[in-house]
């Protein structure tokens, strides 16, 4: 409490005088009678008259004309408020695949924006709203402004995504509202406190949690196993804290050819086998019973061929001949494989013939005409070769690391992989996995794929000599040489992907894309002639180009995503407020001039009604 | 306001059938406004008498020369007219208390008496009476006889302004230097003044042969002694004088016990010279005092 200027204290001095003239007025009111006659036989006061008359006209009075002198002195009270005058509130939603759950008819993330929209239009007039969405990354979906209906729309175009919100997303979203005085955060769990501190928010930030326990059975996995040699299966997961009944569906190619019933213990998960498949091609599992989450009921492989194919191997190394041999076999038996040391490879009938795909080995021979190659262990360009080098080698290390590959992120633990050349990759090409040699920190490829107008390029920078592939300690090079493998023939006008990665699809010309919504897309080739774009909806995309068409399909599981009922009860509210960062208000001086004026108002009206009271009891003006 | 009501039709409807008697014609019938056995001009005749000299020859008896061959001059019963003055007090006393009316209701008494004595077309006036001991006022109105100028006083009492002091002996003393023949005198006031000064004025009257009619207008305030409890100091109107009182039930009722007793001298004074005293006292009781005073006035329904 204060005043705005201690000057005007002085008016404090006016009571004094009021209340001096007050008295005086009441001290003795003056009656005018007829005749003073009337009079001669009353008896002289006795008393004095009493100068202070401590009544209730008095109390009135002198708390009228405190109030008065109080209000012209610029009296305030502190108040506290956000910062900023008009408020800048920044919505931030989780864009997960959580958040598309249904809680019975309702989804959280519609729950999410009616608290939204209720925030909006009780908000005061001139506050400014900003809508930030979080899932791979943060998005602005509506810029800060006073008009209330950009915000409003951005709400109604939010989508639940088939991903898993990052933490880092959510981290940028915080960064993008970090100038709000009040940052509402709606999500369907509590994120990591140490994102929000970190990000250190000036302003209030609130957690608005919606959704409750459901039950969720999710897809984790699907493989088709090898047609007409070997059946695959299918890995349901349970997620509720109760058996749950599943009928799971399977189709190759659009015909269904499996339908499973059973129940899933709590908590638990179930695999599901099927025979061979008769033949490659698509294969589609659907969980039909309703659960909550319907991303991850849901899920796509693509089966091998079952035509023969041939494959070319060519190792200076018997031994390393041999391992690559296998691998291919073993990942699709239809392969017919040709091993070959390079020097023989010219001199042989071998090079006669189509490949599907050619390994070939620390080396690079000419004229082998081959659908796919994977280039493992690649020699360097050598002076006067006329050999166009797949990737720029310029140099080779003694040991490398695995340290992280794409899909799966960092290695917990690197792998040591021997001898390694250094890849420098042309645009064209992406790596799938990268390793650093023992004695330096500069990172390089050691994995990658990519097109070429006469097909596609893989290649692995390590050396498999030695049964590299084959050590059950470094299973880890055995997996990426797989994976490479596996992308390298896998067929060129089906791709099946996870939501959230890219995907890159060799067009050499503008194309269409069409995504599970049915809405269109255009997409420009770069200078490589590829397209890319990031799947977030589960479901089949198609690439529309000139010469040729894609279809790809993305499925979406996340085993902490997918768990629905790890929410348990909501979280404390007091304790998620109490554990973000405080408020940050500022102390505003609030006047209360009008109130004060108002309240002598009513005091003298009050002491008006008192005294015409009191004059129409006594008919006289003087009271 | 009883100013207003004073000319009311439907007050004034009330009063049609009332009738202003003189206590001078008791003693014949009703309504006949001649004074004593005057001989003078006249519709009534009186008597004859042998023709003199000087007589008026208008009034030779033709009809008894013709039989008789005498001359003979009929004499009438002279005939003349009652004048009534109405003297309104308009001192400053009779404003205070202004919510008793005090002047409103003299204006309304005197107006009333007017209007029934201008019923038998008797000579009326209003006189104001107030002012200093420097400069008395004294206005009064033209006599008026009918009733349809009766309406000639409003704009009269309109213009009236209760100011000054109750002059009253010198109202008395103006109204004396302008008449010479007796009549009725009604003089309305509060009588806020020396028992003195209203004697000497009522006395002067009196000798001057008129019937003097008094009536003493009370103020309902002033009468209950009905005052706010607490320290007053009072202030007199006419004089500005200023007294400490504290009103209390005991002082109400001492101001109750003076006006009686200041009533009751005048009332006294009255009885023993022959004036009829009438009491008004409070506005609200208009109904009850012309019920109750009236035929003390010597109104006759």
């Amino acid at each position: 409490m204060g005043f705005f200027s201690p000057d005007g204290l002085l008016l404090g001095f006016s009571v004094v005088a009021l209340i001096a003239i007050y008295l005086r007025s009441r001290a003795r009111p003056i009656i005018n009678v007829s005749s003073l006659m009337l009079f001669e036989q009353l008896p002289a006061p006795v008393v004095k008259s009493r100068i202070l008359k401590l009544d209730l006209l008095f109390w009135l009075e002198l708390l009228a004309l405190s109030a008065i002198t109080l209000a012209a002195a610029g009296f305030y009270v502190a108040g506290r408020r956000p910062v900023g005058r008009h408020q800048l509130h920044a919505l931030v939603f989780d864009l997960g695949a959580g958040m598309g759950a249904l809680d019975g008819r309702v989804s959280r993330l519609e729950e999410a924006r009616a608290l939204a929209r209720h925030l909006i239009t009780s908000a005061p007039a001139g506050d400014e709203f900003t809508v930030i969405g979080y899932g791979l990354e943060a998005n602005i979906l509506a810029a800060p402004s006073r008009d209330p209906r950009p915000a409003l729309a951005a709400l109604d175009k939010l989508q639940a995504q088939a991903i898993a919100p990052r933490p880092s997303a959510l981290r940028a979203a915080l960064i993008d509202a970090h100038g709000a005085a009040a940052i509402d955060i709606f999500a369907d769990r509590r994120p990591a406190e140490d994102v929000v501190s970190q990000t250190s928010p000036r302003g209030v930030v609130k957690l608005h949690q919606v959704g409750k326990p459901v039950d969720n059975v999710a897809i984790a996995g699907l493989d088709p196993g090898v047609p007409r040699s070997s059946g695959g299966h299918c890995v349901l997961r349970n997620f509720s804290s109760r058996p749950a009944q599943c009928q799971l569906e399977l189709d190759l190619n659009g015909r269904q050819f499996d339908h499973t019933s059973l129940i899933i213990e709590p908590r638990a998960q179930a695999i599901v086998g099927f025979r061979p498949l008769t033949e490659g091609g698509l294969l589609h599992a659907r969980i039909a019973t309703h659960d909550a989450l319907i991303m991850d009921n849901e899920r796509f492989a693509t089966a091998p061929s079952t035509a023969q194919a041939n494959v070319l191997v060519l190792s200076p190394d018997p031994d390393a001949r041999d391992d690559l041999a296998r691998i291919a076999v073993a990942i699709n038996p239809n392969f017919v494989v040709t091993a070959l040391d390079p020097a023989q490879y010219k001199s042989s009938g071998a090079a006669k013939r189509r490949y599907a795909l050619a390994i070939l080995h620390d080396c690079n021979p000419s004229g082998i005409n081959a659908a796919a190659r994977l280039f493992v262990f690649p020699e360097p360009l050598l002076k006067g070769s006329h050999r166009t080098p797949v990737a720029n080698v310029p140099g080779s290390v003694a040991a490398v690391e695995l340290e992280s590959r794409q899909d799966t992120g960092p290695l917990t633990t690197p792998t040591l992989l021997g001898p390694s050349r250094i890849l420098s990759l042309p645009g064209w090409m992406d790596a799938l996995a990268t390793g650093a040699p023992l004695d330096g920190h500069d990172s390089f490829p050691v994995a990658a794929v990519g097109r070429q107008l006469d097909g596609r390029v893989g290649v692995l920078a390590f050396d498999v000599r030695d049964h590299l592939l084959l050590d059950p300690d470094r299973l880890d090079a055995l997996v990426l040489t797989i994976d490479t493998l596996k992308q390298v023939t896998a067929p060129e006008d089906i791709k099946v992907v996870s939501t959230g990665s890219f995907v890159t699809i060799s067009t050499f010309a503008p194309a269409k894309l069409i995504s599970p919504d049915n809405s269109i897309r255009q997409l420009q080739p770069d200078q490589w002639g590829r397209v890319r774009f990031r799947p977030l909806e589960v479901g089949h995309y198609a690439i529309r180009g000139p010469n040729r068409a894609t279809e790809v399909y993305a499925n979406y599981y996340d085993v902490a995503e997918s768990d629905l009922s790890s929410l348990a009860a909501p979280l404390d509210r007091k304790a998620v407020n109490h554990s973000l960062p405080p408020p940050h208000v500022e102390i505003f001086p609030r006047p209360v001039g009008l109130a004060l004026i108002a309240l002598a108002a009513f005091l003298v009206l009050a002491e008006s009604a008192f005294i015409t009271r009191r004059a129409i009891y006594w008919g006289t003006p003087h009271v | 306001m009883l100013i207003a009501r004073a000319f009311d039709p439907d007050f004034l409807q009330r009063l049609d059938a009332l009738t202003l008697g003189i206590k001078r014609a008791r003693t014949i019938r009703t309504g006949r406004r001649t004074v004593g056995r005057v001989l003078g001009p006249g519709l009534e005749p009186e008597d004859f008498r042998d023709y003199s000299a000087g007589d008026d020859l208008r009034f030779l008896d033709w009809n008894t020369f013709a039989r008789l061959e005498d001359l003979t001059v009929r004499t009438f019963r002279a005939e003349r007219q009652v004048e009534l003055t109405i003297m309104l007090d308009t001192s400053a006393s009779m404003a205070v208390p202004e919510s008793d009316d005090k002047f409103g209701l003299a204006v309304i008494l005197g107006t009333a008496l007017a209007y029934i004595a201008m019923g038998e077309n008797d000579s009326v006036r209003l006189a104001a009476f107030g002012g200093s001991a420097e400069k008395s006022r004294w206005l009064t109105t033209p006599s008026y006889q009918r009733r349809e100028s009766f309406f000639a006083f409003r704009q009269f009492v309109s213009g009236l302004k209760c100011q000054g002091d109750t002059q009253l002996s010198m109202a008395v003393a103006d109204l004396l230097r302008t008449r010479h023949h007796p009549g009725i005198v009604v003089a309305i006031s509060d009588f806020l003044v020396s028992p003195a000064d209203y004697e000497d004025a009522l006395t002067q009257l009196l000798t001057a042969r008129h019937e003097v009619k008094v009536i003493h207008i009370v103020g309902d305030r002033e009468y209950t002694g009905f005052y706010p409890p607490g320290a007053y100091r009072v202030r007199d109107c006419e004089t500005g004088e200023l007294r400490e009182v504290v009103f209390g039930a005991q002082q109400s009722a001492l101001c109750r016990q003076r006006i009686e007793e200041h009533s009751a001298r005048l009332a006294n004074f009255c009885e023993r010279h022959g004036i009829v005293y009438s009491r008004a006292f409070g506005a609200s009781n208009l109904d009850a005092i012309m019920r109750r005073e009236f035929p003390r006035l010597g109104v006759i329904a």
